[in-house]
């Protein structure tokens, strides 16, 4: 990737700086890593809980770089022609229709098929050529001119061959069309992927990237965190609601919370005026935070005991 | 640098961190990149490039921790407390004092006995690890090697010499000052010799700490199930879980292998309809790959009951590419433990159910007629039934027309025995009465046997 100011990547400090500036902050695994990626040139695999801010990381990663991101969410069945690219067939069947006339000319006073089928050769493939490409985000990626910024989201989604598919682009940067080649990129990208372990990722895979693995933040960075997304919060307020959320985390529960129910939970609050975590107030918002009812309830009558750690 | 990024790696993959000649590379490249100075930001640095899952990334730190904290192991230029016994020279509770009498101490003429007397503690540490790698430490494969290790590291340190000298001053006890001279000696020598079984233990830790697990896991692979201790249950569970795991990771694959270039006419047409009948959009034939639907039955009686124990085990495990299992228990009665299984504890289920319904008298004739009335009507032909039992009834009828119909109306049916071949149909088994009306009949009585049985299972269906 030709990055424009090279002194944003110069070391881990002052990327995490940077990304810090951007309002993502972001501990020293994460800065090393994405110092790393843009040094050896190396895709990033990011794992984690739902909600730590995987996906945040490369948005903000083409923020401060500067290039686009072009973003591919993986599905099951997702494939080749959805991921790289496509003929546009109703061009080709129109284009067709449409020079019919030109078609007759050409084959005009042919004899026999074999000569007409000489004289279309002439003219090459011309609807198998780029302008009938329809790229789709893999190919965009590796179209782009000074490289760009490419998050394949929940990989762990995808079937197997997909992954396997992707192993060419993530070690060489190049994709193969057969009908035209092999096609290489114009600048190398940065890659980054997400997955929540929904299923265990091939080896073949796991090797090609550099491994990241976000945890739930310690409660010193999440406080940091929580200060930038909802600047107006008062200090007092934001640590019992961290300690709170610390606690719920120690829990047995189906889904713990994460950071971005945590920022969500945080401006509930301050959006209700509240000015100290009282048993009444987190009764009522505690569905922004745990997302099954069997978590609630469990949380609930120990409400008490969570808001008064000390008794 | 390199060498000693090597010997890390190879510490890794000794507690199984699987590490690739690439990603070895990639870690030398890493090592350029980030230097040595910064400690914290090496080891978050090469945990990126080496350990490639949760687990491993818990493995990777210890080890770099260990490993890199070594006294004078090679590599550790990073300001590190160096262990307790290298501080010798330093420690407050030395007896001796720190600078020798003058003409005493230049007598000694050895020159480990020159270094142990200057006390200098990291370069003596620097020379154990010199012998240490001189001397092959880190091919070190089993504890009982660690003596002969640690004596051959003390004699490339010149322990001989050393010894000579003590044996001299030990024939003149009438000097004080050479009398002093050699207790201080004596001292450090058994300080050194402690210090250099620490660094042989660490490194046999290192380097070979996990191969006897390894050699206990083969071997429980291919014993008898049977024949298994009780205190290798939990290890074996282990295994088992492993091996279910492995098979899942193999099978759970895609449900669909699309036909490619074989076009399904009837879905194109109805998905062009909107073109007006121009095929824009093409469909192509595909196969849908079922995962088996499975019933196992159990014979639980005396000594089945522990192969039961792995088979029921394995079958849960396996809940991933098997999600439609109902598994059943007799020893006479026949009891459906499939909630068991949903609601307890896998291990405890297991337990539970053996001691509920097992070590009673086998009648597989009763068992048979209970599957007749109940169950017989849930096997359709996707069902896989799987029996495990070993086909000893007592002398009594083993009604082997039930099992003909259970033949006939499903996919397929395995009969698992935990008996060798040569014991079928002797005494009371009767065998013979029902391998008729099985599409496979299989010894069963290692863990190996029950991971190929199943990865055919999975395979076929």
């Amino acid at each position: 990737m030709k990055i424009k100011h090279h002194d944003k990547i110069s070391s881990p400090e002052v990327v995490r700086e940077g990304f810090e500036k951007l309002g993502y902050i972001c501990s020293d695994a994460i800065a090393t890593a994405m110092y790393l990626a843009c040094q050896l040139q190396k895709p990033i695999l990011v794992e984690g809980p739902p909600g730590v801010g995987k996906t945040e990381l490369a948005k903000k990663t083409a923020e401060y770089l500067g290039a686009p991101l072009i973003r591919m969410q993986c599905y099951e069945g997702l494939d080749e022609v959805k991921a790289l690219y496509e003929w546009k067939y109703g061009k080709q069947l129109l284009y067709t229709q449409v020079l019919k006339d030109q078609l007759g000319d050409i084959l005009r006073g042919a004899r026999g098929l074999e000569e007409s089928v000489s004289r279309l050769h002439q003219f090459g493939d011309i609807f198998y050529s780029p302008e009938f490409l329809e790229a789709r985000p893999l190919l965009q990626t590796l179209q782009v001119e000074d490289g760009a910024i490419l998050l394949v989201d929940e990989i762990d989604k995808a079937d197997q061959e997909f992954e396997a598919f992707l192993l060419e682009l993530l070690s060489d940067y190049q994709v193969s069309i057969p009908e035209i080649g092999t096609i290489k990129a114009k600048s190398t990208p940065i890659v980054l992927l997400t997955s929540n372990n929904t299923r265990e990722l091939g080896d073949a895979l796991k090797r090609r990237c550099l491994h990241l693995y976000i945890p739930f933040p310690e409660p010193a960075l999440e406080a940091q965190i929580i200060a930038t997304q909802v600047p107006q919060m008062q200090r007092q307020l934001r640590e019992q609601l961290i300690q709170f959320v610390d606690q719920l985390r120690a829990m047995a529960l189906k889904k713990a919370p994460a950071i971005s129910e945590t920022i969500d939970w945080a401006r509930a609050l301050l959006l209700l005026n509240v000015e100290s975590l009282d048993r009444a107030w987190v009764r009522d918002t505690l569905n922004l935070l745990l997302k099954y009812q069997e978590d609630i309830e469990i949380v609930e009558p120990e409400l008490g005991r969570l808001l008064n750690p000390k008794n | 640098m390199q060498q000693v990024l090597n010997e890390f790696i190879v510490a890794l993959r000794q507690s199984d961190v699987g590490v690739s000649p690439a990603e070895t590379l990639d870690a030398l490249h890493t090592l350029k990149i980030i230097g040595l100075d910064d400690r914290p930001r090496l080891k978050t640095a090469l945990g990126l490039v080496l350990a490639k899952s949760q687990d491993q990334k818990y493995l990777y730190e210890q080890l770099f921790d260990r490993y890199f904290q070594v006294p004078g192991a090679p590599g550790a230029e990073v300001d590190e407390p160096v262990g307790a016994d290298a501080t010798a020279a330093q420690n407050p509770e030395d007896p001796m004092p720190l600078i020798a009498d003058g003409d005493a101490a230049a007598a000694v003429v050895s020159a480990l006995g020159r270094q142990l007397l200057d006390g200098d503690a990291a370069e003596l540490s620097l020379a154990v690890a010199t012998a240490a790698r001189e001397a092959g430490v880190n091919q070190i494969q089993v504890f009982t090697q660690k003596s002969r290790y640690s004596y051959d590291v003390l004699q490339r340190l010149g322990m001989d010499a050393l010894n000579r000298e003590i044996n001299t001053l030990n024939q003149n006890p009438a000097d004080l000052g050479q009398q002093l001279l050699l207790t201080r000696l004596q001292h450090r020598r058994q300080q050194l010799v402690d210090q250099v079984k620490d660094y042989v233990e660490q490194q046999y830790l290192l380097f070979a700490g996990q191969q006897g697990r390894r050699l206990q896991d083969e071997s429980l692979q291919k014993v008898r199930l049977t024949n298994i201790d009780l205190h290798h249950y939990q290890h074996m569970t282990r295994l088992v879980r492993k091996a279910a795991k492995q098979l899942a990771a193999q099978h759970a694959r895609r449900r669909k292998v699309a036909k490619r270039g074989l076009l399904d006419v009837r879905r194109t047409i109805a998905a062009n309809a909107a073109f007006d009948g121009i095929q824009f959009r093409t469909r192509w034939k595909s196969v849908r790959i079922d995962r088996p639907k499975v019933v196992a039955i159990c014979d639980v009686s005396g000594s089945v009951s522990r192969v039961a124990r792995f088979l029921l085990l394995f079958l849960y495990s396996l809940q991933d590419v098997m999600p439609r299992v109902r598994s059943f228990v007799f020893t006479a009665a026949l009891t459906e433990v499939t909630d068991c299984f949903a609601e307890l504890e896998l291990e405890a289920a297991v337990s539970d159910l053996l001691n509920n319904w097992g070590n009673m008298s086998t009648d597989y004739g009763r068992a048979l007629r209970e599957l007749d009335a109940h169950l017989l009507s849930d096997i359709d032909n996707k069902t896989t039934v799987i029996m495990l039992g070993d086909a000893r009834n007592n002398d009594a009828d083993g009604n082997a027309g039930v099992w003909e119909r259970v033949y006939r109306r499903s996919r397929r049916v395995i009969w698992l025995n935990p008996e060798s071949r040569v014991s079928w149909n002797t005494g009371d088994s009767i065998m013979r009465d029902y391998a008729p009306f099985c599409s496979q009949v299989e010894p069963c009585n290692s863990l190996r046997d029950l991971t190929r049985i199943f990865s055919r299972l999975l395979r076929h269906s």
